[in-house]
């Protein structure tokens, strides 16, 4: 961050990027597929299985059927249709290069194709979730939280510690051992809050042919929850604890920010005028007083507990 | 069937339970030695001494849920994390269940994740579970001598058959390289006190045996009583004329040297972590990229040069070269010892000199 992105009076605390092993979910899609290609070529080549592998395509398929098969659980589990679509990617795209070069002769040409293109495939994973994990910028300063983020489209978040609510914080079995964890701001406006729900649905038919009643039935349920993207979210940062107590500091005014001390400053200045005004009261009231002799007070009005305190 | 009738009464029974003992009590040093090392580590591998301490953790927090469960005491509160571990239970029971669920919190720990080693092996060793009585043992076998041999047969039937395995273990088979994972991973948890946030001295061996010492004097009957069930079940044995007496405390026996197996690789591991620390800069990813790649050139090179031995042969290089990587990168230390050659030729020659004048 450049200092002429910093606002009057701003000092940068910290710059931050999420911890190599914070994306461990979409990491573990490439292990996946490591693994699953390298059994493929075992059980093709080696394993007991071996003599039901006669055609290369019953290896095909069998690779291409339980990738497809554990990208739709993933997706269901995930809630994320891309990571299916990424995997039918793979084996579309395997199968068309197989075809395209004309390398389905054998099942051991097959065996090690499945094996050297799940791997190429896996690496070419881990390479883009790390070039996602470092476009993420976390940057925090004693006045504000920024969020920067985006491979191609840049996304910027700033969060006022005046406006932060409440923070939600996670911190993983990953996480617990190589210290980083995920620190999730949410605004007064609800940024940072997001929602799981859940519905369910029957239906009924009676009759056939002729007479038909069709119902259908259903109800939801919507559970709020502290959930944000990873560009808005403090996501994986090491060191977790310290970096969570800083901001809970910044959060709790410790360091109390500049536009608080105007304002403190202000309600100072205001309480000193106020002050003033009733010493000038006073001392009018002492002059009439002198001026009457024994008559009554006029500014009887005058209180102490008008003056405010000096708080 | 020779033996006097106070052996076989008195002493047979105790020869398998004192046998078994012994194997725990190498065990407990073995740990020891895991726990010297690792806290030898712990400043620079913070994070390998917290996941090691983490499967600790579990397995002790596992056994302590399982101890309630057998009991009846239910769980109303269980929590695992790096750190701690808590199990609470929704009432509160005394006496010999109390005592049972204690007997799970202490020993369960020393066992479970060698047990759960021990089911996988049962699907992948051919050989080593064999129970049968050798027969110049028959006439001998209700005996101290006679069930200390047995015992000791079963073990030395068993060890063979896991050490043969382990040391032809084909990596390129995905059933053995896992279990090989799994032999670290247990291994580095098969301890029942763990190294906790801040360096607590008392944890060692001693406590250990404090503890289950101070659950023996707690109730001494239920010890006595333990004894007896051993006893009752041996006379059935020897009544029945079975031998499964000798076989359960074998299984004992069985756990603790797959526990030893398991705490070794963990030596080795953590001794590899020693070694790579000495070496400097970027050039410690080496050794770790010299493991797989020789492990592969090897078994490549043995398809052409076909032998029976390919598999342990290939393990063999890929060890030796990792040492020999490991050498030739550490910082040469040999420059104090030519340093120091030097200075006493030197101190050598000028004293002769000054001789000479």
């Amino acid at each position: 961050m450049s200092d002429e992105e910093l606002l009057k009076n701003e000092k940068l605390e910290k710059m931050l990027s999420p911890h190599p092993l914070s994306f461990m979910r979409y990491q573990s899609l490439c292990i996946f597929l490591l693994i699953w290609g390298f059994l493929v070529w075992w059980m093709v080549n080696f394993s007991d299985f071996k003599n039901y592998f006669v055609n290369p395509w019953i290896a095909i398929l069998v690779w291409g059927i339980v990738l497809l098969i554990f990208g739709i659980i993933v997706a269901l589990i995930t809630i994320r249709w891309s990571i299916f679509f990424m995997y039918a990617g793979v084996f579309f795209g395997g199968v068309g290069l197989m075809l395209w070069q004309n390398w389905i002769t054998s099942i051991a040409s097959v065996g090690v194709f499945i094996l050297v293109y799940t791997a190429g495939m896996a690496i070419v994973g881990f390479l883009l979730v790390e070039w996602y994990r470092r476009s993420h910028k976390y940057i925090i300063s004693n006045q504000r939280i920024i969020f920067k983020g985006g491979i191609i489209t840049k996304e910027e978040r700033t969060l006022r510690y005046d406006k932060i609510s409440d923070i939600n914080a996670k911190q993983g079995l990953l996480g617990q051992i190589f210290g980083f964890g995920t620190i999730i701001p949410i605004s007064q406006s609800g940024f940072g809050l997001g929602s799981d729900n859940t519905f369910a649905a029957g239906g009924l038919q009676i009759g056939e042919k002729k007479a038909k009643i069709m119902g259908v039935f259903g109800g939801g349920k919507e559970v709020q929850t502290p959930r944000a993207r990873s560009y808005y979210e403090l996501h994986g940062v090491y060191p977790y604890k310290e970096i969570k107590k800083m901001v809970e500091e910044f959060i709790q005014g410790k360091d109390v920010i500049p536009y608080h001390q105007k304002n403190v400053e202000y309600q100072k200045e205001q309480t000193a005028f106020q002050k003033e005004q009733v010493d000038i009261q006073k001392q009018m009231r002492d002059l009439l007083k002198m001026q009457s002799g024994p008559k009554k007070n006029v500014d009887e009005n005058i209180d102490e507990d008008d003056i405010p305190d000096d708080k | 069937m020779d033996g006097s009738i106070i052996d076989i009464m008195l002493f047979a029974p105790l020869a398998t339970i004192l046998g078994a003992l012994l194997f725990w009590f190498i065990q407990l040093l073995f740990i020891q030695g895991q726990k010297y090392l690792l806290d030898k580590i712990r400043k620079k591998h913070e994070p390998f001494c917290r996941f090691t301490n983490y499967l600790g953790i579990l397995f002790q927090t596992i056994c302590q849920a399982l101890g309630y469960t057998v009991t009846k005491s239910g769980i109303s509160e269980i929590n695992v994390n790096v750190n701690y571990g808590k199990v609470a239970p929704k009432k509160q029971k005394k006496g010999i269940f109390e005592w049972i669920s204690n007997v799970f919190l202490f020993i369960g720990p020393f066992f479970l994740s060698a047990f759960l080693l021990l089911i996988c092996l049962f699907f992948i060793l051919k050989n080593g579970f064999d129970t049968t009585i050798p027969a110049h043992l028959l006439e001998l076998k209700y005996t101290f001598g006679g069930q200390l041999i047995i015992f000791g047969a079963h073990l030395y039937e068993f060890t063979a058959s896991f050490l043969n395995f382990l040391v032809n273990i084909d990596l390129f088979h995905p059933v053995h390289l896992g279990f090989l994972f799994l032999l670290i991973f247990l291994g580095l948890g098969i301890r029942p006190s763990y190294l906790g946030e801040k360096k607590i001295d008392k944890i060692d061996i001693l406590y250990e045996l404090k503890n289950i010492w101070q659950l023996i004097i707690y109730k001494p009957a239920y010890i006595v009583s333990l004894f007896l069930v051993s006893y009752s079940f041996f006379y059935l044995s020897l009544l029945l004329d079975k031998g499964f007496y000798a076989t359960l405390f074998s299984v004992f026996g069985w756990l603790s040297i797959i526990s030893i197996v398991a705490l070794f690789l963990s030596y080795l591991i953590i001794l590899f972590i020693i070694a790579i620390d000495k070496i400097e800069g970027r050039k410690k990813i080496i050794p770790y990229i010299t493991i797989p790649i020789s492990y592969i050139l090897a078994r490549v090179l043995f398809i052409y040069l076909p032998t029976d031995m390919d598999k342990s042969m290939s393990l063999m290089i890929m060890m030796l070269l990792t040492i020999l990587v490991i050498y030739l990168l550490m910082k040469p230390k040999g420059d104090k010892f030519k340093t120091k050659k030097k200075i006493k030729r030197l101190k050598d020659k000028s004293e002769g000199e000054e001789q000479n004048e």
